[in-house]
């Protein structure tokens, strides 16, 4: 860990910018800091920056502790009135307060089948990257529903942006997903959460797409993974403290194909 | 709408002032203390199941704020922060009496700088007091040691690679 002959004081002034940030009122960034040794640094001048800190310090700011139960509250409130178990496929009576309007008409066209649009062509649901001999599976087998409609093939990614277990985000025009490589096949996955149209976000150590407003955790087929139903004959979900309380709709599933290494979804015309 | 804290509400009242102060411990300033706080009672409104035992909602979300304080220093080592989504804790099959949350107080970091410091040679020892336990500036630091800003500035660098290197092997 020799100083640099030529610049000791460079990397000392720059690590200065961390400290009094640490010390003082700015928010102390990583930016400051280079290399596993200076991060090494700047953990422990945190540690001894805490643990000599006065009382006043040490504890939460009270209109901090304000703010966030507000937060909470409403957050709370939002979610209880999630879990009435509510009839999905009808209107609600009453809007949930704080809901914007948007949000409700969004989840209409979804269980409409309208808001995400994906077509009927050549290709498949599902393309296996490794060879297997075997005949890709048809179109509608049984799988999750998708939804006709003049279109065209967009290329969204290369197979190499893919690895195994990993997912990456695209949007085309008319719609917005995912594409997941599970365990060697590649497959296309709307990423609007089929409740409230929140957006999915790919945990990959569960290989789920999980919604952050409320909850759900959809599968790589785009079937709720973490349901009642499923939790009872599968057992608990082991991405989530708690089965989901609503049934919801699978994911649209757009067509792929591959083809040069590259990936192509079918993607409506708008 | 009701006015009576409902369970979720007394869970953050019972905990908020501990998991913030845990954090506080392990990132050393209120800014990243109070993001990271509200970090974990946002996940906990989603994912928290509030009719647990006591001993497990304790144990959950202390398990959610370390996971996010390793995350948060991730990102000064340069390492893939996974984000906070990868760590939703399960909950495991342990009773009450295994489920301790992580908040004993930190008289056990505490000691273990305070150990450091005494460690550490005249010069590097001083330097580090001045400004971290008197939180002197720079400018002070350096006339209480009769030395340049600037060498005030390399003796606290050195001071601190001293201090974590002494600390590495110590663990090692």
């Amino acid at each position: 860990m020799a100083d640099d002959p030529r610049r000791p004081d460079e990397a000392a002034d720059r690590f200065d910018d961390y400290l009094e940030a640490l010390l003082g009122a700015g928010r102390p960034s990583p930016e400051s800091v280079a290399g596993r040794d200076e991060a090494e640094m700047a953990r422990l001048a945190a540690e001894l920056a805490a643990s000599a800190a006065a009382s006043d310090e040490t504890s939460p700011d009270p209109a901090f502790l304000e703010q966030l139960r507000r937060r909470m509250r409403e957050a709370d409130a939002g979610i209880a009135a999630i879990r009435e178990p509510l009839p999905i496929r009808e209107r609600p009576s009453v809007e949930p307060a704080g809901r914007r309007r948007w949000r409700l008409s969004r989840r209409e066209l979804l269980q409409a089948g309208i808001g995400a649009a994906a077509g009927l062509a050549a290709g498949v649901v599902g393309v296996s990257l490794r060879p297997t001999g075997e005949a890709p599976p048809a179109a509608g087998d049984g799988d999750t529903p998708l939804v006709a409609g003049e279109g065209f093939w967009t290329e969204v990614a290369t197979v190499a942006d893919v690895p195994e277990g990993s997912a990456i985000r695209f949007s085309t025009a008319a719609f917005d997903g995912y594409v997941v490589n599970d365990g060697g096949e590649i497959r296309a996955l709307s990423s609007v959460c089929t409740h409230m149209g929140c957006t999915l976000r790919f945990r990959p150590d569960w290989r789920d797409l999980r919604c952050p407003c409320h909850g759900a955790s959809f599968d790589l087929q785009g079937r709720l993974a973490n349901s009642r139903g499923r939790w009872r004959s599968d057992g608990a979900y082991s991405g989530d403290a708690e089965a989901y309380p609503v049934n919801l709709p699978d994911l649209v599933r757009p067509r792929v194909k591959v083809e040069d290494e590259r990936v192509w979804v079918w993607t409506a015309q708008v | 709408m009701s006015t009576d804290p409902g369970p979720f509400e007394r869970v953050y009242d019972a905990h908020v002032v501990g998991i913030y102060r845990f954090i506080y411990a392990r990132v050393g300033n209120r800014p990243d203390a109070e993001d990271l706080t509200a970090q974990v009672f946002v996940r906990a409104v989603e994912q928290l199941d509030t009719e647990r035992a006591p001993g497990q909602v304790a144990a959950w979300l202390y398990r959610v704020a370390q996971n996010a304080t390793a995350d948060y220093w991730r990102a000064f080592y340069r390492l893939p922060v996974i984000g906070v989504d990868h760590v939703a804790p399960g909950w495991e099959p342990v009773d009450d009496a295994g489920a301790r949350p992580r908040s004993e107080p930190d008289d056990g970091a505490a000691r273990r700088v305070g150990a450091l410091l005494q460690r550490l040679p005249e010069q590097y020892r001083r330097v580090l007091e001045l400004r971290f336990l008197e939180r002197l500036s720079v400018a002070e630091t350096a006339r209480a040691m009769g030395i340049s800003n600037g060498n005030a500035r390399v003796l606290q660098y050195r001071a601190l690679r001293r201090a974590a290197l002494i600390g590495e092997s110590a663990d090692g």
